[in-house]
């Protein structure tokens, strides 16, 4: 999502007011303390240190990224892993220094000083002692680290937490500039760090300095989109390209729900939708005036259709029930269209709709404006969230040290270095067959757990060695809509607010008006009414007049 | 503890030489209690305060009465509180009465075989998660449940049983007896065990019939326990349930489905607003305090134990 506006509550109007907003594209430097604060980008100041983007063209996909907008580039897709491992790093990029690293993984943490560990040592030339930590829990032990300012060499500070962090703080003091050695060509010394885009740095710059190395970027972000069965839909005759308005959308409801057989159109999908009717994702400027987007007909206009969507009967009755598990439903055939995140379309969700059907295809619609008239538009998000940093304690020679392991890291797709990142020792974590790197048990419990990547890692690829199908489906939805994505105002900036206007921007009575309005138990006038309310009591008309006054004026809507 | 002497005249040193092993034995549970319940009320004080986790208490602005201005002021909070009250009732009047029906019921089952059979189906509800008791419900009575589909397949048409926000109080007392009836029923079933069966045998044999025994025998003998559960009830009257209905709002509608718990929830701790939930909680609190000894006063001017002797 572009704009991430976080809740984190900080009291003292004072400082709020001196400067928790960041703007520039994406940082915010909000400190506990005015003290703390690194500054806030500013996009000359910025541009000058962002390093320079060097594309690595020894590896070469197998369906190329295609340009959209400016900063919009489609990830490029592989169908087969390249059987040619290219060595992108010549030599050993360690000098035999030693380190720690922390890093947070949503899953099962793998052994210390195991085998694979071991391996990556070895081959990066440090003692790197790789420590990671449960993603659930990530930012309560993080906070206790930076409290007793006891930061590891290494470590990754996710950009959702930011706030929890206090990223912005913490920069220039517990976490190194790396703006000497990475800012325009300097990057070139570490030519897989120089193949990542240039828009992904800005996520760790911070007071126009560079301090974050980011990984997993991409130039197609999105919050999410309206998936259909794609193997249900096409058996009826019905292509994605007759889907070019809501009243199309609306007429699939009826085709497609039957409700005796236990089968509906529609799966929650307002979420994903609203904006197809050109209401905001949260904020819009008008004639040089922030407008909310309660305060945009657009928005009632979504919710009057997705109302109506509800209310003729094809959403199944368990989704307007708030039951989750939506997935299990689409899965199942029980509803054709749901709205969703893009991350849920690859290999996984692949084996996982086959199981259930052997015929299972997921496709999404492309986007469309509601009234079928309009040019299609989505607000994109940017580039990467994952970000990892260095400790401000390490010398000038351990930095590059560390700099020439993130080069290694971000080695591209298909190398002998990614290989060896991802998948560990042939051999001992996988073997290969039909040319695609298959995990073994081992392999799966020190090497898939993935830990390295979060350090450092290239630009995002759409590969998914056992299903091509989805990879050529993903890759050309991302080519078809690339042209459709648009930086939304206040696009990769981090609003810090004080409490009243963060528990205002939550407006939690109003989105529970909102969700019992698509879901059929409200009328529009009644989200009206909460609205009316929130806009007063609610504190809603401050919060928009504390935006106009500490964003938008100050530091313009970072477009 | 035979003794003629009034306990309150007794020396503290001589009960407490006499009673140092069970003190001992409680020390466990004391530090237990001190430790989660009573020690956490320090942080009561954040809702007198603009509390921000980062800062820490210490560290907080104070508001003073602020937060409970803005919670008195708020429709929606005393929406949860209707809601929670009327929620309360139902429960009292439909679920209350359960267990002690099914109690007399599985006592006068002769059968131990029977009645074990039947007390193992209807305890196992209670270890069920309330996730998994909803979607049991869902599954049965849903819009695309089991009901439902018959329904449908025959053309008769369709019963919106979860999601209708006029019959919610009754759905969500339902699952409660479903669930919770059959756990209830264990501690009748101890008062019952207590009843001396001298009485009924005498009883009986003066002519007394199966209602009167059970009007002048069974009933007085379970008073006790009654009126006790009673006045726990009603002082946790404004505890309804919390994940019943974190599960079930959606399904219904926030203004139906907000109790005084889930309001706390979303309105304070989901939106960083953490000093407003404890206001809310700490008004809940008060309220339960005032309640329970009422109940209590109540219980002991018609001559009952209620919570402790006097």
């Amino acid at each position: 999502m572009g704009i991430e506006l976080n809740r984190r509550s900080f009291l003292n109007a004072s400082i709020a007011a001196a400067g928790l907003v960041a703007a520039g594209p994406l940082l915010s430097a909000c400190g506990g303390s005015a003290a703390q604060r690194a500054g806030v980008n500013s996009e000359a100041g910025l541009k000058a240190v962002l390093p320079a983007h060097v594309p690595l063209t020894s590896i070469k996909p197998d369906i190329p990224s295609v340009a959209g907008g400016p900063d919009v580039l489609t990830d490029p897709g592989f169908l087969s892993y390249p059987a040619n491992r290219v060595a992108t790093v010549p030599a050993i990029p360690g000098r035999g220094g030693k380190y720690s690293a922390v890093v947070p993984l949503w899953g099962t943490i793998p052994p210390a000083d195991n085998a694979f560990y071991q391996a990556m040592n070895k081959a990066l030339g440090v003692e790197l002692e790789m420590k990671p930590a449960d993603g659930n829990t990530y930012n309560t032990i993080v906070s206790t680290m930076t409290a007793a300012k006891r930061l590891p060499d290494w470590i990754n500070l996710p950009s959702w937490w930011n706030p929890n962090f206090n990223t912005g703080g913490l920069v220039g003091n517990q976490l190194a500039d790396l703006t000497p050695f990475l800012s325009g060509d300097n990057v070139k010394k570490y030519p897989n760090l120089a193949a990542i885009p240039t828009a992904a740095w800005r996520a760790g710059a911070w007071g126009d300095k560079l301090y974050g190395i980011p990984s997993f970027s991409s130039g197609f972000v999105v919050a999410g989109t309206t998936f259909y069965r794609r193997d249900v839909l096409e058996a009826k005759g019905i292509t994605a390209d007759q889907v070019r308005s809501a009243e199309d959308l609306m007429n699939l409801g009826k085709e497609l729900t039957d409700a005796k057989a236990g089968v509906w159109a529609f799966d929650d999908v307002y979420t994903y939708l609203y904006t197809a009717f050109g209401a905001p994702l949260k904020w819009k400027v008008d004639n040089g005036k922030l407008v909310h987007l309660y305060e945009t007909d657009q928005f009632y206009e979504a919710l009057d259709w997705h109302h109506r969507l509800a209310t003729a009967g094809y959403v199944h009755p368990d989704a307007l029930a708030g039951d989750q598990a939506g997935t299990t439903r689409f899965y199942a055939g029980k509803v054709l269209i749901a709205g969703g995140g893009t991350g849920a379309w690859n290999l996984a969700d692949h084996q996982n709709g086959v199981a259930a059907n052997p015929n299972y295809r997921r496709g999404a619609f492309d986007f469309f404006a509601a009234d079928g008239k309009s040019a299609p538009r989505v607000d994109m998000g940017p580039a990467t969230s994952i970000v990892s940093y260095l400790n401000a304690s390490l010398k000038p020679e351990q930095i590059e040290e560390l700099l020439a392991v993130a080069n290694y890291l971000a080695a591209p797709f298909g190398s002998a270095e990614y290989t060896a990142v991802n998948f560990g020792v042939e051999g001992t974590h996988f073997t290969t067959s039909g040319g695609v790197p298959t995990p073994t048990d081992a392999g799966r419990k020190e090497v898939q757990a993935q830990t390295y990547p979060f350090l450092a890692s290239p630009a995002q690829v759409i590969s998914n060695q056992t299903a091509q199908g989805v990879t050529r489906d993903l890759a050309a939805w991302q080519a078809a809509n690339a042209k459709a994505l648009a930086k939304p105002v206040f696009w990769g900036m981090n609003v810090s607010m004080p409490q009243a206007q963060a528990t205002a921007e939550a407006a939690q009575a109003v989105t529970d008006t909102i969700k019992d309005c698509y879901r059929g138990k409200k009328k529009v006038q009644e989200v009206k009414d909460a609205v009316a309310t929130w806009k007063g009591s609610g504190g809603g008309d401050r919060l928009i007049q504390w935006m106009t006054d500490n964003v938008l004026q100050k530091y313009g809507t970072g477009q | 503890m035979t003794s003629a002497l009034r306990p309150a005249r007794r020396n503290w040193r001589v009960r407490l030489r006499r009673d140092r092993s069970l003190l001992l034995m409680t020390v466990p549970a004391v530090v237990l209690l001190l430790l989660f319940n009573y020690v956490p009320l320090f942080g009561l004080v954040t809702a007198f305060q603009e509390y921000d986790p980062l800062s820490g208490v210490s560290g907080s602005p104070w508001a003073g009465l602020y937060q409970f201005e803005r919670l008195f002021g708020d429709p929606l909070f005393w929406g949860a509180v209707r809601n929670t009250l009327y929620l309360s009732f139902v429960q009292l009047v439909l679920f209350f009465p359960v267990p002690i029906a099914l109690a007399l019921l599985l006592n006068t089952v002769l059968s131990e075989r029977v009645r074990n059979f039947v007390q193992s189906v209807v305890y196992l509800p209670h270890f069920f998660s309330w996730v998994l008791a909803v979607t049991i419900f869902q599954q049965m009575l849903g819009g695309a449940g089991a009901l439902n589909q018959f329904l449908r397949a025959n053309d008769i048409g369709t019963w919106a049983v979860m999601t209708n926000p006029d019959t919610f109080a009754l759905l969500v007392t339902s699952q409660l007896v479903w669930k919770e009836a059959g756990w209830g029923i264990i501690v009748f079933l101890a008062a019952l065990a207590a009843i001396n069966t001298d009485l009924y045998e005498a009883a009986a044999a003066d002519g007394a019939g199966r209602w009167r025994r059970l009007w002048h025998i069974t009933l007085p003998g379970l008073r006790g326990v009654i009126v006790l559960l009673l006045v726990l009830r009603l002082g946790n009257s404004l505890t309804v349930g919390f994940e019943q209905f974190l599960i079930q709002r959606d399904a219904v509608g926030h203004d139906t489905a907000d109790v005084l718990d889930t309001f706390s929830f979303y309105f304070g701790i989901a939106t960083n607003d953490y000093s407003y939930g404890a206001a809310a909680g700490l008004f809940k609190g008060v309220i339960s305090l005032l309640l329970i000894w009422g109940a209590n006063k109540l219980a002991h001017a018609f001559g009952e134990d209620g919570l402790y002797r006097k």
